[in-house]
């Protein structure tokens, strides 16, 4: 790569981190533009590890007291029934996107949400993962509850290096499946789980696609994967 | 009365096979003829959609929405705009909206008939499939009159659609109607009352209604066992909630509630119901207006993230989207029914026979490029 | 034919055996259905009411040992590729393949990220024909079909290849 196109992919980097995609999006060569996008990717992950870093002890005084009022988002709502009933599980405050639980006691805090009668989520709509750099892996799961009409969206977060969560396809059976595809994509571990093995990719397959990392394997059982062919780009 | 036990067998279907919907294993442990076991084995479509919907921007993940469920295209997009329009919180015109109602309705008949031609072809009957394939050949004629394609459309954007209705669309539309009414009858008289049809799917794979939920199944599907839940009745989007329409739910006509038979005719009356939609929505369309007013210049939701579903031919589809305030989305997860609706077969087929197992596979109405994804 | 010629009946017809059996081979070729993908409904509205292909002569074969041509409708997978090629190799020959669509010709829209997706179906098998479309219209496919039975009818089967 020569001099003038480091700098230059140094300042589109520079302005990328402020938010301004445009002149990245402008750039003619595709090969330019992607080397572009593959250094703004990595000088964002690197930001957000020194953000991490920084003492959070200043947002919390700065935070207003706690509203003692119920709220009729199903999120805050029963996100205080859950930390009421089990002490200790919520991973952060409650808000009205989503409730944030611990992956310790989740398999007692999942029966009791279908079998408590006010709640009764009875059908697990999507469950997920999610790469957030930084270590980080999430799961995600929506349930939603046919009798009441009401839905909550539950995460769960966990480390690269100790992945394990609690399997819920005892409780919901639909969570079997959905499991064995999100062990599939990000490399989750559910313990407990009675069949844990890959779902849509082949049994040898090497790695998690959908993990932001990913390098895509050189061959399978002799047949070159990658997209590079003679003749192309 | 004596049982004769063979001995146990474990046999293969797939993934090459003419009647499986595409490419699935079955691994079934037969013990004589009579199913002990069954395993589904997917993956062989996976495609990568969820990995190319974090690497292209949101208006070029609408072809690859196409492509997952290739038998009822319009439905993916509107699922797919119905969730970015809610992120983005857009307002759509009057007109975009019931352009998008009459589409996905279209596309409900065109994909209930092909599901049902191929079902009574597994079944063994060619004419309803050579029937229903002419009719639906009508409807595809139709999109390419307005877009240009016949089977993936990337018509639906995000704030509008990609081309205005033509000139005499809604006369064709009408006359369209007008003919296929009284086809539903003929099709009722050749393959739903017949006597060996109905001997083949009455009594078999009964999905009970707790056993549905708990697996996620929704849709015809779940409809046939007896739950009237429908997104367009309970949770409507778009402009679904102008208009009247029942939503036919099984009753154990022919036999046990939520067998093969109840699923085959809830999708057949559902087409009678998107007949009637179709005649309201034709009726009520707004003349002149622009659909390319919304179309936003720069597609770029605010961080957050949102899961919405709505009504495909096949059961409820879910979108999860979650967007970091660029252009690309950072994850999009496609909840497909047809996953959850291939994960009861292991639960519902054990105990039958193998002619039964197609039988069964095929009322479930399955499209494995949704499954793979 | 020089010598032979104009001097028979008119229910007489003269040719070289060569070609008498590529229009034999050529005029019916049976076809295994490998639908695997959105190419595959547009292979199955082919074969149906509108755009008949049996009026070609081209009855769906669904065992490989009983086709003649493999009509290769859809993306093919890593998984699935290992399976691609058995297939291939229990048709007897004469065989012919026909890559359907522009998954089967070069990995298609999944070219670019799709680890799980083979960029082309001729990395396994040889490919005789490309019709391309994403996906192709029965009348393209019926094209590729008809210029398949021009490449049958152009082979020459019984001439001794030199070496």
């Amino acid at each position: 790569m020569s001099a003038d196109q480091e700098k230059l992919i140094a300042e589109l980097v520079e302005k990328g981190l402020a938010g301004d995609m445009d002149p990245i999006n402008a750039i003619e060569d595709r090969v330019l533009r992607s080397k572009a996008k593959a250094a703004l990717a990595k000088a964002k992950r690197a930001a957000k590890v020194a953000a991490a870093s920084a003492p959070a002890d200043e947002k919390l005084a700065e935070e207003p007291p706690a509203d003692t009022t119920p709220s009729d988002n199903p999120n805050q709502k029963f996100g205080k029934m859950i930390e009421d009933k089990f002490p200790g599980s919520l991973g952060a405050d409650l808000n009205d996107t989503h409730i944030q639980l611990k992956p310790d006691n989740w398999f007692d805090i999942a029966t009791w949400l279908k079998s408590e009668p006010s709640l009764h989520f009875d059908s697990l709509q999507c469950q997920t993962g999610m790469d957030l750099g930084d270590n980080i892996l999430e799961a995600r799961y929506n349930f939603h509850s046919m009798t009441h009409d009401h839905k909550i969206e539950i995460r769960i977060a966990v480390t690269r290096d100790k992945p394990n969560i609690p399997s819920i396809e005892q409780i919901w059976r639909i969570g079997d499946w959905f499991e064995r595809e999100t062990y599939d994509m990000f490399g989750f571990h559910f313990d407990g789980h009675r069949d844990h093995r890959r779902m849509l990719l082949p049994e040898d397959w090497e790695g998690y696609p959908l993990r932001k990392d990913y390098e895509v394997q050189e061959t399978y059982h002799g047949i070159v994967v990658p997209k590079v062919k003679e003749g192309w780009e | 009365m004596g049982v004769v036990h063979g001995e146990e067998m474990v046999l293969n279907i797939g993934p090459q096979h003419p009647s499986t919907h595409g490419v699935l294993r079955l691994r079934v442990k037969t013990d004589g003829e009579i199913i002990s076991e069954i395993t589904p084995v997917i993956g062989y479509l996976h495609r990568c959609f969820e990995k190319h919907c974090e690497n292209v921007t949101y208006d070029q993940v609408i072809p690859y929405t196409d492509r997952c469920d290739y038998l009822a295209a319009m439905a993916n997009n509107f699922g797919y705009v119905v969730a970015v329009e809610e992120l983005m919180e857009l307002k759509i015109p009057e007109k975009v909206e019931y352009i998008r109602v009459i589409m996905a309705e279209l596309q409900r008949i065109a994909s209930h008939l092909l599901a049902l031609g191929v079902y009574g072809l597994d079944i063994g009957a060619f004419t309803p499939f050579l029937f229903m394939l002419r009719d639906r050949e009508r409807i595809l004629d139709m999109f390419e009159l307005t877009c240009g394609a016949r089977l993936l459309y990337n018509y639906m954007w995000v704030g509008g659609v990609s081309h205005d209705l033509p000139k005499g669309f809604v006369e064709t539309a009408f006359q369209f109607l007008d003919y296929f009414e009284p086809q539903i009858d003929e099709y009722n008289k050749l393959l739903t009352h017949n006597k060996i049809f109905v001997e083949r799917t009455a009594d078999i794979g009964v999905l009970p209604a707790d056993v549905a939920i708990s697996y996620g199944v929704s849709g015809p599907n779940l409809r046939a066992s007896g739950v009237k839940w429908d997104l367009r009745r309970n949770a409507p989007y778009s402009i679904y909630d102008k208009f009247e329409f029942d939503v036919p739910v099984g009753d154990g006509a022919k036999g046990t509630l939520g067998d093969c038979w109840d699923r085959y005719y809830v999708r057949m009356l559902e087409v009678k119901e998107s007949v009637k939609i179709l005649r309201q929505a034709l009726a009520q369309i707004p003349k002149d207006g622009d659909v390319h007013q919304a179309l936003p210049k720069k597609i770029r939701p605010p961080k957050g993230s949102i899961y919405s579903r709505t009504e495909t031919p096949r059961g409820d589809l879910g979108f999860y989207i979650e967007s970091d305030g660029s252009p690309i989305p950072s994850r999009v997860k496609m909840r497909s029914p047809a996953f959850t609706a291939l994960s009861v077969l292991g639960e519902i087929a054990e105990g039958w026979m193998m002619s039964d197992v197609i039988s069964i596979l095929g009322s479930l109405d399955i499209v494995l490029g949704e499954i793979d994804r | 034919m020089g010598l032979l010629e104009n001097r028979f009946q008119d229910n007489v017809v003269v040719a070289k055996l060569d070609k008498l059996i590529g229009w034999a081979r050529s005029t019916s070729p049976w076809y295994f259905q490998f639908g695997l993908a959105c190419c595959a409904i547009e292979m199955m509205a082919t074969a149906a009411s509108r755009h008949d292909l049996e009026r070609l002569g081209m009855m769906p074969r669904s065992s490989p040992r009983q086709a003649d041509v493999m009509i290769v409708a859809g993306t093919v997978t890593m998984k699935m590729a290992l399976r691609v090629k058995k297939l291939y190799e229990q048709m007897a020959d004469p065989k012919y393949v026909i890559a359907m669509g522009s998954c089967a010709t070069s990995g298609g829209p999944y070219w670019q990220h799709g680890y799980h997706v083979l960029k082309g179906v001729d990395i396994v098998v040889p490919v005789d024909v490309y019709v391309p479309g994403c996906p192709p219209r029965p009348e393209a496919l019926i094209e590729g079909l008809l210029k398949l039975q021009e490449k049958i009818l152009e082979e020459r089967p019984l001439t001794r290849k030199m070496a």
